[in-house]
């Protein structure tokens, strides 16, 4: 299914929105609705600018990325929000998938890896890497048997899901853990990308347990 | 203000012996007649040789010596003649006789003790006794009645017959329950008080192992002996036996009270010390020799000896003391003085025949206010022992709070350092990785712009600033936690070294399964297993001319192993240049391994090359590096 890409570039860098650009160009019918090169300007703008993909730069000068995924998130629920990072720091990607990303790109990649990415989180994919995969399993323990609030089961890891994260977390590729597990390349990516969904729910259930751990609830 | 114990101790002491003096003043009993004279003959001599003593008459000091039996004819006074046939009659007391004794009116026994005993232990001396004298007994005529009482002595003993009373009976009787009081109940108060305090300075002195406690122990048990000895009258066992038993815990309830209170005064050296111990020593000889020669000579000698160190001793103790250091001290030394007094009353009084009372001693109540004295100074001395326990408990918990301060600064510190040094550490390994990768990069990518002067090689300076980025991607994958987890590790490097397999169109073999977690495997480590494996992947795509390799792990007994084989050339390409570093790769692919603590192999695979890393011990953890 083709799906027309309406891209909202959130960075700071005006290379990075060249880059980006030049990127759209080789791809007609994809455009780039906005640009913001802010925290504050982004949040007026981005809501109302129509976007399906917004890609998010996490060093931006006047505030943290993750409030601003967290936000967008809220304002634009369908849309997807792509962080824009030079390195894959899992630690720091998990906080923003966590927040609301649903995927995310490095910056030096080529156009074409551009396009791909976009392609991919469009088609109901997303990346993942071997260390962010691990981090994880670590995120969908099975929860405490008499937690009073526990994530429903429809945000909790399924048997299928655990299987494609620990394969991911041992270095296959999509290709490869869909040989292994006898399903499509793409239903592979789709389960990462529901991953990614039930991630910011569950880290929701996480931080009301912690509150109530500590009497706060 | 508060009255110090020693003076409150002073005062009492002064009056009880006040009140002691008042009560056994002369004696007198109303209406009885004290008997100072008696006709004595010795056995085997007959009436007509007696020979007229007065009385108290003891044997061991007369000029000649008294042994065996004797008798005592006693004259009953004309006065008694009227009473003695009315009711409730006459009756003779004998406060001390020894150490067997009977009473014969007319020929007829009437009273005795221990004279038809069986050999062996028997001594009716401490005891006082009442002979009613039987009006059927007694002749009309008064004067040719005839009160004899016969004693047998014991060598070892104070034999003969003290001051005779004879008088109505109710008279008589209430004399008697007065000198029972004295002489046997209170010794009985004496013995219990003494064992009392004797057992506890025992417990105290297991507890505590404190000498001075043991000191009192020893003396208070010594004189439970003595005293109960004091009051038995017939015991199993020979008469030797006891007698020497009786005789040597005299001599060391002596002793020990004398090193107590020397103790107590806390003086450790001195010469009466010294005379003390050899006397203690000595005495358990001296009593032996005295039983085998039956000679009461000896005994008496002993005594004085013993008596002139303990007077000596105290009198030295006094004045070393220069009046006492503290309560208990002082305590001590009225309390002393006051059983040298009673001590000193009943020797003028029954030996030498001053005013008082003959027939009671007052040394057994002096013993008791001794013992109730030592109690105190017992218990003083255990308070203060606890207070001072409580207070360095305090201390030691005062210092022991310090210390943990002190240690928790210097944990602090220490952890400070520990940290600064990691930090230094990791900054060095970061900033070789830098320098030895990135760095390299950038100057290769800089050598190569300058070099290519106006024509700029596009593609090649993208290439190599591509590789730099690689290279710092990979340098921040390792400080990812990764716990050691040797899948994940691999997994990351797929990442990297993929896209160069695949322009070279070599086939990946993805084999890795998930193996015990690797100690070691830290951020540095992770470093080192990703330089290793570069150098291998390097080597394949440009020297193996292989078309396939495959990466594995699994376990090998309690080894985890990595293996990288390819089907390429073999093992010979390893001694040419590898990736730019000369002949070194497998130098340094060992250097490496051995950082991160693994073995490495380099095999024939026919065809290609297998490099595997052992990690040793590994498997024996059996942590998955998911689940931890």
């Amino acid at each position: 299914m083709h799906v027309e890409a309406r891209i909202y570039l959130i960075e700071d860098d005006p290379t990075i929105l060249s880059f980006v650009t030049q990127a759209l160009a080789g791809r007609p019918g994809w455009q780039l609705v906005g640009h913001a090169g802010s925290v504050v300007q982004a949040l007026q703008m981005a809501p109302v600018s129509g976007a399906n993909v917004f890609l998010v730069d996490l060093g931006l000068p006047d505030g943290r990325g993750e409030d601003l995924l967290r936000q967008l998130a809220r304002a634009c629920p369908d849309a997807e929000l792509l962080v824009f990072t030079v390195f894959g720091e899992e630690s720091r990607l998990l906080e923003a998938l966590q927040s609301g990303a649903t995927g995310y790109v490095l910056k030096g990649c080529t156009h074409d890896e551009l396009l791909s990415a976009i392609d991919q989180i469009l088609a109901g994919g997303a990346p993942i890497s071997p260390i962010l995969a691990r981090l994880l399993l670590r995120q969908f323990r099975p929860e405490v048997p008499n937690a009073s609030i526990t994530a429903s089961p429809e945000h909790q890891l399924s048997e299928r899901e655990t299987e494609v994260l620990k394969l991911v977390a041992q270095g296959y590729v999509n290709k490869e853990i869909a040989t292994r597990l006898s399903i499509s390349p793409a239903t592979v990516g789709t389960h990462i990308k529901n991953l990614y969904r039930k991630l910011s729910v569950h880290s929701r259930v996480q931080v009301l347990r912690a509150a109530q751990e500590r009497g706060l609830l | 203000m508060r009255v110090p114990a020693w003076l409150w101790a002073a005062v009492l002491v002064s009056l009880m012996l006040l009140t002691m003096a008042l009560v056994t003043r002369v004696a007198s009993v109303e209406g009885a007649v004290p008997i100072t004279e008696a006709r004595v003959w010795q056995s085997g001599e007959s009436a007509e040789d007696a020979s007229t003593v007065s009385l108290p008459h003891s044997w061991d000091n007369s000029h000649r010596r008294w042994t065996g039996e004797a008798s005592y004819r006693i004259d009953l006074p004309a006065a008694l003649s009227e009473a003695a046939h009315a009711d409730p009659g006459v009756a003779l007391l004998l406060p001390r006789v020894g150490v067997h004794f009977r009473v014969l009116l007319n020929g007829h026994e009437i009273a005795g003790e221990g004279w038809h005993s069986n050999p062996g232990y028997s001594d009716a001396g401490t005891y006082a006794h009442v002979v009613p004298i039987l009006p059927g007994l007694l002749k009309p005529e008064w004067d040719r009645n005839e009160l004899v009482v016969q004693v047998r002595g014991e060598a070892l003993r104070i034999s003969g017959l003290s001051q005779v009373w004879l008088g109505p009976q109710d008279a008589i009787w209430q004399r008697h329950h007065w000198l029972h009081w004295w002489q046997v109940d209170l010794t009985w108060m004496v013995t219990s008080a003494a064992l009392l305090l004797g057992l506890l300075s025992l417990l105290i002195w297991g507890q505590t192992r404190e000498r001075l406690f043991g000191l009192l122990a020893g003396g208070l048990l010594v004189l439970v002996v003595r005293l109960f000895l004091s009051v038995q009258v017939q015991l199993p066992g020979p008469f030797a036996l006891w007698d020497f038993v009786h005789k040597l815990s005299f001599t060391w309830y002596c002793g020990f009270v004398y090193l107590f209170m020397w103790e107590l005064f806390d003086f450790r050296q001195g010469l009466f010390r010294k005379l003390v111990n050899a006397m203690m020593l000595v005495a358990p000889v001296w009593m032996l020799v005295l039983t085998l020669a039956e000679d009461y000579v000896l005994y008496r000698a002993w005594m004085t000896v013993v008596i002139g160190i303990c007077v000596m001793a105290l009198l030295g103790v006094i004045h070393r003391a220069r009046w006492g250091i503290d309560a208990s001290q002082r305590l001590m030394v009225v309390v002393g003085l006051a059983v040298m007094v009673t001590g000193l009353r009943d020797y003028l009084v029954v030996q030498l025949g001053f005013p008082g009372d003959i027939d009671i001693r007052w040394m057994t109540p002096g013993s008791l206010v001794l013992m109730f004295a030592m109690g105190w100074v017992l218990l003083h001395r255990s308070v203060l022992s606890l207070e001072q326990v409580g207070a360095l408990n305090a201390e030691l918990a005062q210092r022991v709070r310090e210390r943990e301060q002190e240690l928790q600064t210097m944990f602090d510190r220490l952890r400070s350092v520990e940290r600064q040094r990691i930090i230094e550490a990791e900054r060095r390994r970061l900033t070789r990785d830098m320098h030895d990768g990135l760095g390299s990069q950038l100057v290769q990518a800089l050598n190569l712009v300058r070099a290519s002067g106006e024509k700029v090689d596009s593609a090649a300076v993208a290439g190599m600033i591509g590789h730099a980025l690689e290279d710092l991607r990979m340098t921040l994958d390792s400080l990812e936690p990764m716990d050691g987890d040797l899948a994940t590790i691999l997994g990351t490097l797929r990442m990297r070294i993929a896209p160069a397999l695949e322009a070279a169109h070599i086939e990946l073999d993805w084999q890795v399964q998930e193996v015990p977690a690797v100690p070691g495997l830290e951020a540095r480590g992770v470093m080192h297993l990703f330089r290793c494996l570069q150098e291998v992947f390097a080597n394949v795509v440009k020297h193996a001319h292989a078309s396939r390799v495959t990466v594995s792990t699994y376990t090998e007994g309690d080894a985890v192993v990595l293996s990288v084989c390819d089907n390429g050339v073999g093992l010979g390409r390893w001694a040419a240049p590898v990736a730019g570093m000369g002949g070194r790769g497998i130098g340094n692919i060992r250097i490496r391994a051995a950082e991160i603590g693994a073995e490495v192999l380099f095999e024939p695979a026919r065809p290609g090359t297998c490099v595997r890393l052992k990690f040793r011990g590994a498997a024996e953890h059996q942590e998955n590096g998911f689940e931890d």
